[in-house]
């Protein structure tokens, strides 16, 4: 069970992984449009008004394209038998946490959760978080340490999966893994706000 | 099957052969003799290579057979690899 959550690519052949990857993608990507998601950065996911049905299509297929043309080019460099198929896989399936939070907004609760603290939190210039309905806060603290799991979730997938497609193990190779990934997470935010917002 | 040491138990470096003999007339051949590179592997890794042998060398077909994927079976062979280079350099 803990290879299959945490490790997939240990075990599973390429077809499989990509063929679950792209179907979970599709899913995803629906799912942010039926509940107002969006994708908004390799490792962001925020509730939003009115989501078009392309706008979480193009989050996700720009966070894909820049984490994949990243940790490809990290893993031709340590290693040169470095897969496209093994990386883009990793890219895809290390996705699937994050489909899983669209479901939190269900009725667009998550969205007027967020509201009512963003207005709180510029209607006064010492916000008065007291006046915040107790379910909202409780709800709200939920979500964030659920989604800090999924994001752990994510990142250990994609570390998990970096290692197996290189076959990296120096300390080295791991410190430039996290750099490329918080490196794409600012290349994905631009690429998202800049091409897809405007 | 009893298990081929290949190191030494007291400083860890390769042992040598020292002695063979036949097991049909008794003969026996002493000398100092260095074990050949596959069977200073692990057990693990040799039975790896002569997988991979039997398979006609496709780490594809292994890994279906072994049910773990071509990248894990791929990088057991690097492994493999670096640590017979390794060897042939000590």
């Amino acid at each position: 069970m803990k290879t299959v959550l945490f490790n997939p690519f240990k075990k599973y052949q390429e077809n499989y992984l990509f063929i679950l990857g792209l179907a979970a993608t599709l899913l995803g990507s629906y799912l942010g449009y039926f509940f107002n998601v969006r994708y908004d950065g390799v490792l962001d996911v925020h509730f939003a008004n009115n989501t078009t049905s392309w706008q979480p299509a193009l989050d996700n297929l720009s966070n894909i394209a820049v984490l994949t043309i990243l940790l490809l080019a990290l893993g031709m460099y340590m290693n040169r038998k470095t897969r496209f198929i093994d990386i883009l896989n990793i890219t895809l399936i290390s996705r699937i946490p994050f489909y899983l939070i669209p479901f939190f907004n269900v009725g667009g609760t998550m969205e007027r959760i967020n509201s009512e603290f963003l207005n709180t939190l510029l209607s006064e210039q010492i916000p008065d978080f007291s006046t915040l309905p107790l379910n909202s806060v409780l709800t709200l603290g939920i979500f964030a340490l659920i989604s800090l799991l999924f994001i752990i979730w994510s990142i250990s997938l994609l570390f998990n999966g970096f290692k197996i497609a290189t076959n990296a193990k120096s300390t080295v190779h791991i410190i430039l893994f996290f750099t490329s990934i918080i490196i794409a997470e600012i290349l994905s935010k631009l690429l998202i706000t800049n091409l897809i917002n405007s | 099957m009893k298990k081929l040491p290949v190191f030494c138990p007291s400083c860890e470096s390769n042992l040598l052969v020292s002695e063979l003999s036949c097991s049909s007339c008794d003969t026996v051949i002493s000398g100092k003799f260095d074990l050949p590179q596959i069977l200073q592997l692990s057990a693990e890794d040799q039975e790896f290579v002569l997988q991979f042998v039997l398979n006609s060398g496709s780490l594809k077909k292994m890994a279906i057979q072994m049910n773990i994927s071509y990248p894990t079976m791929r990088n057991k062979l690097d492994d493999i690899i670096t640590s017979l280079q390794a060897n042939s350099n000590s």
